[in-house]
């Protein structure tokens, strides 16, 4: 059994991290502001959210004209996958139900990665989710903020090609997830259903259906 | 976009997210069999995303600035570029044909 990691280690691995999650921030700041949602909406997203993710979707989704019930259903859904870490990491948490539950809320991709590298097979380091989830929320947040006050002064987004960023963006987050035939069979299978609903459903109903493909292929 | 919407867009996502979150750490004996299967939503939607946001106000596939852009940001994604390398690189792509060709 390893020993759990120093807090040095913790935060010496969590640096270059926090570094592309702020860079992320921004990016989703810039983007969100050119899609013209308040600024102050789109740090509070960041404040409330905590997922680039999910965040990124819904935003892509109002950029592309679409509800903001749809942008918040291709969020969500993109965030099922924290009911997963959340299982993995509860045992790992201090504290009785109602402050795990708290606690869990600073899980993310990246926290969630290294809790697991730093801890045992079958369970990830509390500790070590906890102070990297807390070092990126304060980088997120701050990321945001930047890039929504940048946002503006950057100029026509169109003219920018801020518009090809988001397709652009969802490649770059969908490309390291396509480890394994299963994660590649979900996204042939969900990119196909959505283009053939999308012609004659309203906008919603392809990524709904891409949701049926992902949960039926995914094993 | 009009601030009330946006609040209901921000509070939405977030207590759905706070609610996912929350569950896994409550009820930590869900099935994994059940969860699982989540393991498929994430690059389902993202791959069905990346379509949407190709396609024209018909629904189809439309051929225009952000096809190249997509291509090149795969490219870069495959060969380990950061997500914002990917993200500027594919906006250079579209802003550069666009002025190119007048688009």
């Amino acid at each position: 059994m390893r020993p759990n990691w120093s807090m040095r280690q913790i935060l010496l691995a969590a640096a270059p991290i926090a570094i592309a999650v702020f860079v992320f921030g921004a990016s989703f700041g810039v983007l969100a502001v050119a899609a013209r949602l308040p600024a102050w909406s789109v740090v509070l997203m960041s404040v409330l959210v905590f997922a680039g993710s999910a965040q990124f979707a819904a935003i892509g989704v109002i950029a592309a004209g679409g509800s903001v019930l749809t942008a918040i259903f291709a969020g969500a859904l993109l965030n099922l996958r924290f009911i997963a870490t959340g299982i993995a990491v509860a045992r790992s948490l201090p504290g009785a139900r109602l402050l795990r539950s708290l606690l869990a809320q600073l899980s993310i991709d990246e926290s969630y990665a290294m809790s697991v590298r730093a801890g045992e097979p079958g369970r990830p380091d509390g500790r070590t989710l906890l102070v990297t989830g807390a070092l990126l929320y304060v980088v997120w947040v701050f990321g945001t903020v930047i890039g929504a006050l940048l946002g503006p002064v950057l100029g026509d987004p169109k003219r920018l090609g801020l518009d090809a960023a988001f397709p652009a963006g969802f490649v770059a987050l969908l490309w390291p997830m396509l480890a394994g035939r299963h994660a590649v069979r979900c996204a042939i299978g969900g990119a196909a259903v959505a283009l053939a609903l999308a012609p004659f459903t309203p906008p919603g109903i392809p990524l709904a259906g891409a949701a049926v493909v992902g949960l039926w292929l995914a094993r | 976009m009009a601030g009330p919407l946006a609040l209901a867009l921000v509070l939405g996502l977030a207590s759905l997210s706070f609610i996912m979150r929350a569950t896994g750490a409550l009820l930590p004996n869900l099935p994994a069999a059940v969860t699982a299967r989540t393991s498929g939503l994430a690059p389902a939607l993202l791959a069905a995303l990346v379509a949407i946001q190709l396609t024209g106000p018909n629904g189809v596939i439309h051929l225009d600035v952000k096809v190249p852009a997509v291509l090149v940001a795969a490219v870069l994604a495959a060969l380990r570029a950061p997500f914002i390398v990917c993200v500027i690189a594919g906006a250079l792509v579209a802003a550069l044909l666009r002025a190119a060709f007048h688009l």
